[in-house]
C-alpha cells in the first residue's frame, strides 16, 4: 500500500462524474418523491459511505422525510475477529415499525451486508422496504436482491469517491472514480 | 411496494450456537468464504448434494459434479474457483455440462480474480497468495463418502447421453442415521 495518500495521482479514471451524479440523484428523488405521493418517508443511511448520497438526495425529495443512521461492521474489520460475527455497530434511533423504510445504500456489490439489513430491519417490521443505492456493481453479486432505485450500474472495478473509500480514504471526492491498482496491489 | 417484495434470505439474523462443526475444506479459500457466510449469518452447506453430469452405455455414472456451497435460504449454489485461470477450463466444462442438464439449478461460479476482488473489498488482499491456488490447497484427509439419494431432487433437463438423468445426490460423510439426520449432520450448525 502506498504511504501517501494522493487524491488526483491515485484514481486511474473518473468513472461518474459530479454533474452525472448531481443529474441522477434529482432523477432518483423525483422518481421517489411521486411513488410515495401522500406518505412519510424513513430514509436510512447505511454508514459511512451513503452519507453524502442520502445527504443529497433527502434534499431533492419532496414528500416529508425523517432519516436514520446504522452502521454495521465489515469483515475484516477490526471486530471480525472477537466475534465472527457481523454486528450493529449503529443502530436506528427510532421505530421504524409502521413506516414506509427506504434503505440508502453508497454500492451494491455481493449484496452480503444488504442481505443482513434487510433481514434486521424487516424484523422491525416497516410498512413497507425499499432498497435505493448509487452505484449498482452486478457481477460481484453473491446474494441476489430486488433494488427498486438505483443510480448508476457500474463495471467491476474498484471505486473510491462520493463516500466510498479505501482505508477511509478518498470519501471526500466530489465524483466516483476508480483507484489505480497500483495504490493496493502491493497492500499488506 | 411491501416487505413480500424483497425474498429475505431466511428469518432475522440472530447468533449462531458457539459450537459449530465445520466440515473439512478441501481449500483454504472454500474455509474463508465460510467464515464470510457466518458473519453475515447466511446459512450454507458444504458440498451437499452431488450433480451426476455423464454416463457410460451401461448407465453408470463416469463424471459428477459437487458444487461447493450450496446456500439453502437463498437456493443458490456457489462454487469456488481459485485456480489459475488456464486451469479452470476443465471446470467450466463441467458447470456448462451441469447447467445443460439441470437448468433449473442455480450456481455463481466465483473465479480466483472475483475472490481477490472480495478480499480486496474486505482489506485482507495481503491473504489472497496463501488463501488462492495450489498453495490454498490444504488436501486434509477426508472420510469416504458415501452416496444418498437426495430426497427432493432438482428438476433435470433431457441428457444426450440418458432419458433423463438422475437426480442430483447427497452427499455425507458418515453411514449410520436416518436420511433426514444425515443431511443435517453435513449442514453446519449455526
Amino acid at each position: 500500500m502506498k504511504a501517501t495518500v494522493d487524491l488526483v495521482e491515485d484514481i486511474g479514471e473518473v468513472l461518474v462524474t459530479e454533474n452525472q451524479i448531481q443529474a441522477r440523484v434529482a432523477e432518483l428523488g423525483a422518481q421517489i418523491s411521486a411513488d410515495y405521493a401522500g406518505r412519510k418517508l424513513t430514509l436510512v443511511s447505511v454508514l459511512k459511505g451513503s452519507l453524502p448520497f442520502m445527504a443529497d438526495l433527502m434534499r431533492v425529495i419532496t414528500v416529508p422525510v425523517r432519516i436514520d443512521l446504522m452502521e454495521v461492521s465489515s469483515y475484516g474489520g477490526a471486530t471480525t475477529e472477537s466475534s465472527g460475527l457481523v454486528r450493529i455497530l449503529k443502530d436506528l434511533s427510532a421505530s421504524i415499525e409502521g413506516e414506509d423504510v427506504l434503505i440508502c445504500e453508497d454500492i451494491i456489490d455481493t449484496g452480503l451486508t444488504l442481505n443482513y439489513l434487510i433481514r434486521y430491519l424487516g424484523g422491525k417490521k416497516p410498512a413497507s422496504l425499499r432498497i435505493c443505492t448509487l452505484l449498482d456493481k452486478p457481477a460481484r453479486r453473491l446474494v441476489e436482491i430486488n433494488v427498486d432505485y438505483t443510480g448508476f450500474t457500474i463495471p467491476d472495478q474498484f471505486v473510491v469517491g462520493y463516500g466510498l473509500d479505501y482505508n477511509e480514504h478518498y470519501r471526500n471526492l466530489r465524483f466516483v472514480g476508480v483507484l489505480r491498482p497500483e495504490v493496493y496491489s502491493s497492500a499488506g | 411496494m411491501t416487505l413480500e417484495d424483497h425474498p429475505i434470505a431466511g428469518p432475522a439474523p440472530s447468533a449462531p450456537p458457539g459450537d459449530i462443526t465445520r466440515p473439512p475444506f478441501a481449500h483454504a479459500s472454500e474455509a474463508e468464504m465460510a467464515r464470510i457466510l457466518d458473519f453475515y449469518a447466511v446459512r450454507w452447506e458444504y458440498e451437499p448434494h452431488v450433480f451426476p453430469i455423464l454416463w457410460n452405455l451401461q448407465g453408470s455414472v463416469v463424471e459428477s459434479f459437487s458444487p461447493d456451497f450450496y446456500l439453502p435460504d437463498l437456493d443458490v449454489y456457489l462454487e469456488m474457483t481459485t485456480l489459475k485461470q488456464r486451469l479452470v477450463r476443465k471446470k467450466n466444462r463441467k458447470l456448462r455440462r451441469l447447467k445443460e442438464l439441470y437448468p433449473s439449478i442455480r450456481i455463481k461460479l466465483f473465479y480466483a480474480r472475483d475472490f481477490r476482488a472480495l478480499m480486496l473489498k474486505y482489506g485482507k488482499l495481503a491473504l489472497v497468495e496463501s488463501l488462492s491456488g495450489s498453495l490454498g490447497q490444504v488436501m486434509p484427509e477426508r472420510p469416504e463418502e458415501i452416496l444418498v439419494v437426495a430426497e427432493e431432487p432438482v428438476a433435470a433437463g433431457s441428457a444426450p447421453d440418458a432419458a433423463s438423468p438422475p437426480p442430483p445426490v447427497s452427499t455425507t460423510a458418515r453411514a449410520s442415521g436416518s436420511r433426514r439426520a444425515r443431511r443435517a449432520e453435513a449442514r453446519p450448525t449455526r
